[in-house]
């Protein structure tokens, strides 16, 4: 594993304990994930897993229309049916049906545009989406509620729908939001240098039109919500799959009225999340509590997966039209791209998705002048929010696409043109001048990008494959590509999670944040952290995530951030409590805290290992029954402390990639992927390799498989995984990574985040390497996904010119 | 969907024509129906079970206009069909051309729309069950025809 700074000279690695320590550091080694055990055998609770007396259950009623006039809802029948208890309309929410609050609003950048449209509980007036629910039904059981679907009545005008990103925004496109003046849900430029007079010096322009479509997150838990209001402790417990339980219960308490410390919100271990099961406030996270409060007994839903194609949000369509200005060396400089973003029927979390896109598309390249616009759109489709990766993945396939044709046109070898163009280490922290999704400016806090590039060069045999590999595979007859990526990730970012750590008197060391765990590895990744500080045992070190009622301040996970920030702050809640160990057990030896030493769950005098005690023995004695509390301390070995970066930290890596290609069938087989990765300090190797191998077989069904098929009337023809492919195991080929580490300044580990890095330049890469295994200068890549269809149709196409 | 063709009925045109008017007729021709009225003039009501794929036995509430009648020569129909896994929603026109050997040539265009759960989940096999119902009750309407025109419900 290689260590270095950014200038490149080697810098101590972080070792996760504090200087003086003894103990062997847990943080950056290949710890096993402490939740395995529960996951493994069973033991863990899903949303899924709630069941309570007299527990009720719910089934919606959704619509069968992309667009048009909700003008009725008979839910008599329904209501006769023997085991409903209720039926839900629009109507019957009265004053609980309100719009969702927005949830990210759009950062402060000149000249923004922004329509702010989001979703009711229960579709009103209009229908926007198919899928979107119209009646709430809650029965004894789910097999009743699901009959009861049936005996609704809805009476829909069907409108012309709004499919097509550009048709949207035609003077005659039928519009989604009729208060509006058209489709056009935001409008955002955003200028770095001056592009114009970049682009009139230059030696060469590429200028190309790139498609990104639509795909769902997928994952393997669909979205579930369980709500019990207890009448006794007056107390509403909300069980969620959420990735954000704080403001969930945040915006619930608000919305229904009560104090927040009479809500509690619970996301138990959750099956993956992806994004879309963020601080939603979605229709059904609304109706379960509000039902349960309406009807004293406990309430239930779990999504079937032929809803959650519908209901829950999805990302990727865009549409480009960009440009790239060179000099005959190759040399950037300038960007042009001006891009359609579809946001589906509402936009309840603004702009981040675009403005990833916007700030993604620079990558670790130096681009004087860049113009960046785009215009997001409403449609009649699902509601779009990010989905791992959240819109970076279009601007690397942008900028690393036109890097490609101009290497090409101009016969510049694909890895030279980059390296010619890499931001050097002397240039942090870089400025990029425009605006983050953070509402902070672009600025990339460090990183080493040659070094980067190169090694994953030499792994995959980049010279070698293109000087002599290749040439004789040809002459075989064999169509082999290589292919080869670089992206920058901002991850980490704002504004704050905490963490409480506590000592009990069994010695066992409890962490308590408030991000919600997908199955990234959060109760190891933490543990490991506290442990190294307090120098006990990591399987010692117990972590509880994403209950409110545990903690109650912070936001959630996304923006790959968990680590980064949740983690600083275990990091410094440990040390808080090593330093009141230490000033304690000071006290009671009658020795200066400089004197002791902590390791193996004790502390004690240096040189004199039987002069101390447990954590657990001062833990008690932290609290005594007799005796005051000393002044300006606190009792227990408790801390709780908070991290909120200014900005986050910047990741970045390559992919590598080399493909075989059957120009008969157009299948694509990956020969080789190979990721060289910088997420600065790692906790722990082999969780970084799981996010990045997941990351990559997320990007490879984006580059490959999957693809959200709307008719013309926005009808979702493949609402199944009968027809929506998901890659499976014997599509991912074995993934070969390598780790750089370049510290963030901006927290004292030096963490960046690493859960979305391997799914943004799959898309570029494997373009790339699929365009080169084929060697056909007429054929072009310029959309994904790229189905074995849509490249056969490519190719035959090609070969008419 | 799209399903048009031409189909050639052995009968006078007028026959024809009287046969593609009769509810009773089209409900026992149509795969699936249950139920099939006249409930005013030129609107049949009825209801209608279809399977497409992994959608089994789907009940539809189907209600057919007939519009634009120019009798025997031709005929348009507005197709709304509503039920728990979608909808159907179209138009379809008829053609009836006499023929010179007696028979009458029966051309069909039609554009329907299918929505929701059906349309998600069976979009591959829509047009297929489509086409295969579309033979199966021009099939069974030229066996009509024929005990019209013989009175013999056993002719093969």
């Amino acid at each position: 594993m290689s260590v270095e700074t950014n200038d490149g000279a080697p810098a101590p690695p972080f070792t996760g304990t504090p200087a003086g320590s003894k103990a062997t550091p847990y943080v950056n080694s290949r710890v096993q994930r402490n939740e395995d055990a529960r996951l493994l055998t069973g033991r863990a609770r899903f949303v899924d897993d709630v069941h309570l007396p007299g527990m009720l259950h719910v089934a919606f009623v959704r619509s069968d229309y992309a667009h048009g006039r909700l003008l009725s809802v008979d839910a008599a029948a329904a209501r006769e049916r023997a085991g409903v208890v209720a039926v839900y309309t629009s109507e019957d929410l009265g004053a609980y049906s309100k719009p969702a609050p927005l949830l990210v609003p759009p950062p402060p950048i000149a000249g923004l545009v922004f329509h702010a449209c989001t979703h009711l509980p229960l579709a009103t007036g209009k229908v926007r989406h198919v899928g979107e629910p119209i009646a709430m039904i809650v029965a004894e059981s789910r097999y009743i509620a699901e009959d009861a679907v049936r005996d609704v009545v809805v009476d829909i005008e069907p409108l012309d729908a709004v499919v097509d990103l550009e048709a949207a925004l035609g003077p005659e496109a039928p519009r989604v939001h009729e208060h509006l003046a058209s489709n056009a849900a935001a409008h955002v430029v955003q200028r770095k240098g001056d592009y114009e007079a970049a682009r009139s010096r230059a030696d060469v322009v590429i200028t190309r039109r790139f498609l990104y479509d639509r795909g769902a997150s997928a994952a393997i838990e669909n979205r579930a919500v369980v709500a019990q209001w207890d009448t006794q402790a007056e107390e509403l417990t909300i069980w969620d799959t959420t990735q954000a339980p704080i403001p969930i219960r945040n915006g619930l308490a608000t919305m229904l009225g009560l104090p927040e410390s009479q809500v509690r919100v619970v996301a138990p271990f959750v099956g993956g999340g992806f994004g879309p099961k963020i601080m939603m406030f979605y229709p059904e996270e609304l109706l379960v509590p509000w039902a349960a409060m309406q009807l004293g007994r406990p309430v239930k839903w779990t999504e079937d997966r032929q809803e959650n194609f519908y209901a829950t949000t999805q990302e990727r369509g865009q549409v480009h039209e960009a440009e790239m200005a060179l000099t005959k060396e190759g040399l950037i400089l300038g960007v042009s791209d001006t891009f359609l973003f579809d946001t589906g029927a509402y936009d309840p979390y603004g702009l981040t998705i675009p403005i990833n896109t916007q700030c993604t598309l620079l990558g670790p390249y130096d681009i004087p002048n860049y113009h960046t616009e785009f215009t997001a759109v409403f449609t009649n489709k699902t509601i779009v929010t990010p989905v791992r990766g959240a819109g970076r993945q279009h601007g690397v396939f942008v900028s690393e696409r036109l890097l490609d044709i101009a290497a090409r046109q101009m016969g510049i070898d694909r890895v030279e043109i980059r390296k010619r163009n890499l931001l050097g280490p002397d240039r942090f922290p870089h400025n990029h001048e425009i605006m983050f999704q953070d509402s902070a400016p672009l600025v990339y806090d460090s990183g080493n990008y040659l070094p980067t590039l190169e090694q994953a060069a030499e792994i995959i045999g980049y010279e070698q494959f293109v000087r002599d590999e290749q040439p004789r595979l040809r002459a075989e007859g064999k169509h082999v590509g290589v292919g080869i990526a670089c992206y920058v990730e901002g991850t980490g970012i704002g504004p704050y999670e905490g963490a409480r750590v506590t000592v009990e008197p069994s010695g066992r060391v409890r962490v308590a944040t408030g991000v919600g765990t997908q199955g990234q590895g959060h109760y190891t990744v933490f543990a490991q952290i506290v442990a190294d500080v307090l120098a006990v045992e990591v399987t010692n070190v117990q972590v509880i995530t994403g209950d409110t009622r545990e903690f109650q301040w912070g936001t959630g996970t996304f923006a790959s951030r968990g680590a980064v920030v949740a983690g600083s702050a275990c990091h410094a809640a440990a040390l808080a409590v090593r330093e009141k160990a230490l000033a304690l057990a000071a006290r009671l030896l009658e020795v200066e805290p400089a004197a002791l030493d902590i390791e193996g769950g004790r502390v004690f005098v240096r040189g004199a290992a039987d002069r101390g005690f447990t954590l657990g023995d001062l833990a008690g004695k932290a609290n005594p029954l007799r005796g005051a509390v000393k002044p300006g301390t606190k009792p227990g070995l408790e801390a709780t402390e908070y991290f909120g970066p200014d900005r986050g930290s910047t990741a970045n890596g390559v992919h590598a990639i080399l493909v075989e290609v059957d120009p008969e069938t157009a299948m694509v087989e990956i020969k080789r992927y190979v990721v060289v990765h910088d997420c600065g300090t790692i906790i722990n190797p082999m969780l970084v390799e799981g996010q990045i191998h997941g990351g990559v077989a997320h990007g490879i069904g984006n580059a490959f498989y999957e693809q959200l098929i709307y008719d013309e009337q926005g009808q979702l023809l493949n609402a199944s995984f009968m027809d929506y492919l998901l890659p499976t195991a014997t599509d991912v080929p074995p993934i070969e990574t390598a780790h750089r580490e370049t510290p963030s300044p901006y927290n004292v580990m030096g963490l960046k985040g690493v859960g979305e890095a391997g799914c943004i330049p799959t898309g570029a890469v494997f373009a790339q390497a699929v365009e080169d295994a084929l060697g056909d200068p007429r054929f072009e890549i310029r959309e994904i996904p790229i189905s074995p269809n849509t490249l056969f149709n490519l190719i035959t196409e090609a070969r008419r010119v | 969907m799209n399903l048009t063709g031409t189909f050639t009925f052995d009968g006078p045109r007028t026959v024809v024509w009287d046969l593609l008017q009769d509810p009773v007729v089209l409900a026992k021709a149509l795969p699936g129906t249950e139920r099939l009225a006249l409930t005013t003039e030129d609107r049949f009501e009825g209801v209608m079970k279809v399977s497409v794929g992994p959608v089994t036995a789907a009940t539809f509430d189907v209600v057919v206009t007939l519009k634009d009648k120019v009798p025997p020569q031709r005929f348009a129909m507005q197709i709304d069909g509503k039920g728990g896994v979608g909808f159907t929603r179209g138009t379809a026109n008829v053609e009836l051309a006499e023929q010179p050997d007696g028979g009458t040539l029966m051309t069909y265009t039609s554009d329907v729309q299918v929505g929701g759960k059906i349309a998600s989940v069976g979009q591959r096999l829509i047009e297929s069950v489509g086409k295969m119902m579309m033979r199966q009750a021009l099939d069974a309407l030229a066996r009509e025809l024929r005990v019209r025109l013989e009175g013999n419900p056993h002719t093969p």
